[in-house]
């Protein structure tokens, strides 16, 4: 089940908030929990044996840890540790890159080694960062044990965040989990969250994605310069209304339960740099990494050999977490020599560069990034740079490029200026401002958010969301 | 109590490589359909020399009634002197797989036998071909492309 389909707005999410509203207090977390899973297995019916285990598990060995700590046998809880941590990330590498770890063997072997392949469980990646960071956490004695297993299992599944997150470490919602603030006016937040990601992921991130999808298919030697260019363009937007507006929904699914999750988008395609654009972008994935990866390592308070190790670390570990193919191994290693390049050697010439320069260049690289991550090989991925960079025998400029230069032209416009917060600050001063109709006018703008996502939902039979396959 | 949690914990991580067991070897019927994987095998390779052959040729080739399976698609080489073949069967009860394995077996014993001592590269080819037994479908394959076909043939269950 996706947020952004009919069943979910109009029958399960009305649902669920009037059995939660219903509840008393000490039941909302039971209700949540039992909706969660109700919501997982629509999807998932045998995998959520997987999320009970993940439950589970993890649950005995927090309390586990923590009464070792208690007794003072470290060596336990380290064995306790490392035994879950393991567990964990096996659970992740096996049903996420077993498939590709015996691809790339049968490539190798003068012989096939037989294998099922096995669907990816949907928010497995999620779900385990958040296991993991619990673990770590309660080793590390920076939070404690939870002893309630329902409190704990709405931590691990609940359905807001558990497809395509953000990723909420346990820290940061421990006290939301036993106690937290349920209000009509958080819930009108909420909502209005909820309604600028669904217009995100519906009305921009459907509509662009359509254009990608077109000229992605058109043969990679009939696609002129200028077409790869705008499939490109296209892409980069539609993975940014596509997620940013899973995420805004799932935050602002979060405020109708009472929830606090942290932004996991903030404007990235504003950044001056490649190092900014990750501060912006997918917040709470790279913050897991700096907290339980790239710190652990010593960060960049160790030598500079040993923190260009941290970086590539961090960034084949980030490429690989997307998908278990090269092109995203690619990818992440990409963005570590990028980052690298700007730490060591570009930084102070970025500094005097003018801001507009500033923002084509990051804009330019980012853009060239996504070429590896929507194709399905990393062959196919250097062919399409080729042709972005004329090196194929297409022609600069053609018809077909036309068409879709003139078919998405307005819609790609309206994707630019959405990104940047130029577009929200107008409709916020304009919403929010004290008049005599502005309220009215604010909710009626939001109203017809819904009732367009509504119509392209009802007539529409493209609805993918990217970020399910990671 | 920590000893029943640990061990409740033990319980769960068995529990899971039973699981993980059965997603891999127990379920070993699919439901994919027979078209499917034969087009999925049939693009992973070359076919350019081969044709599809009807029941009629299943049963002389290698004596089986097609009507006695869910499904049968055989492809055979238009020239005689080549040993090219792809045969996949999607049986109605796993028990016939060892009928359909002897079957190919004897396919593959006795097309060695028309070319041994002047096909080198037929008998290459033989010696080369895979049989493989999934669940409730087969595969028998001669070809050069055979690893590509079988690699196809799996992905598609």
């Amino acid at each position: 089940m996706i947020f952004s389909s009919i069943f979910f707005l109009y029958v399960f999410l009305p649902i669920t908030l009037l059995l939660y509203f219903l509840t008393p207090r000490q039941g909302k977390n039971f209700i949540l929990l039992i909706v969660s899973l109700i919501f997982y297995a629509w999807g998932e019916p045998v995998y959520i044996v997987l999320m009970l285990f993940s439950i589970l598990f993890n649950y005995l060995t927090g309390i586990e840890i923590e009464a070792y700590h208690e007794e003072w046998e470290e060596e336990k809880a380290k064995f306790c540790f490392w035994f879950a941590v393991a567990v964990n990330l096996g659970l992740l590498g096996f049903f996420k890159y077993y498939g590709f770890f015996l691809e790339n063997l049968n490539a190798i072997l003068p012989f096939q080694i037989p294998y099922k392949e096995l669907p990816l469980p949907i928010g497995i990646s999620f779900y385990t960062f958040q296991t993991l960071s619990y673990v770590i956490d309660v080793y590390l004695e920076k939070v404690e044990a939870q002893k309630n297993p329902i409190s704990f299992g709405l931590y691990v599944a609940m359905f807001p965040q558990l497809i395509a997150g953000p990723i909420v470490q346990y820290s940061d919602i421990e006290k939301q989990l036993k106690k937290r603030k349920v209000s009509l006016l958080k819930f009108g937040e909420g909502t209005t969250w909820f309604l600028r990601g669904l217009g995100k992921k519906v009305l921009l991130a459907n509509n662009i994605g359509m254009a990608f999808d077109a000229i992605a298919a058109i043969p990679a030697d009939e696609r002129s310069v200028v077409c790869a260019w705008i499939g490109c363009l296209a892409y980069t937007m539609q993975i940014y209304y596509d997620f940013s507006g899973y995420s805004d929904m799932a935050i602002g699914l979060g405020k109708m339960f009472g929830f606090e999750f942290l932004k996991n988008f903030d404007y990235p395609y504003t950044s001056k740099s490649i190092t900014e654009f990750w501060r912006r972008w997918h917040i709470s994935l790279g913050s897991w990494f700096r907290e339980y990866v790239y710190i652990p390592l010593g960060g960049n308070r160790v030598s500079t050999l040993k923190c260009i190790r941290n970086i590539f670390v961090v960034w084949i570990l980030t490429g690989f977490w997307h998908g278990a193919a090269w092109n995203f191994i690619v990818w992440g290693l990409y963005y570590g020599v990028l980052l690298l390049i700007e730490k060591y050697i570009l930084k102070n010439f970025l500094e005097k560069l003018s801001g507009f320069l500033k923002h084509f260049y990051t804009m330019f690289l980012v853009m060239i990034g996504w070429v590896f991550f929507f194709s399905g090989s990393l062959g196919e991925a250097w062919s399409y740079l080729g042709t972005m960079f004329g090196k194929s025998a297409a022609p600069f400029f053609d018809a077909t490029a036309r068409y879709y230069l003139k078919s998405n032209l307005w819609i790609l416009l309206a994707a630019i200026v959405c990104a940047t917060p130029v577009a929200y600050r107008w409709f916020r001063s304009f919403a929010f401002s004290k008049g005599k109709h502005k309220v009215g006018i604010s909710v009626l703008l939001y109203g017809a958010v819904l009732l367009l996502s509504t119509a392209y939902l009802v007539n529409a039979t493209y609805n993918p969301f990217l970020y399910f396959r990671f | 109590m920590i000893k029943i949690m640990r061990g409740l914990k033990y319980i769960c991580v068995v529990a899971l490589v039973f699981f993980i067991g059965k997603m891999l070897y127990g379920e070993a019927s699919s439901k994919a359909l027979i078209d499917t994987v034969e087009e999925a095998v049939v693009s992973s390779m070359d076919v350019s020399g081969m044709e599809k052959a009807n029941n009629r040729m299943v049963k002389r080739l290698y004596g089986l009634n097609a009507n006695d399976y869910e499904g049968v698609c055989l492809y055979i080489s238009s020239f005689n002197m080549n040993v090219e073949e792809i045969l996949i069967v999607k049986l109605k009860d796993k028990s016939q797989g060892k009928t359909v394995e002897a079957a190919a077996e004897n396919r593959r014993s006795t097309q060695l036998t028309n070319f041994d001592g002047y096909g080198v590269e037929q008998c290459k080819l033989l010696n080369d071909s895979i049989l493989d037994v999934r669940g409730n479908y087969v595969l028998f394959v001669v070809s050069a492309d055979a690893k590509q076909a079988e690699k196809a043939f799996l992905k598609s269950l």
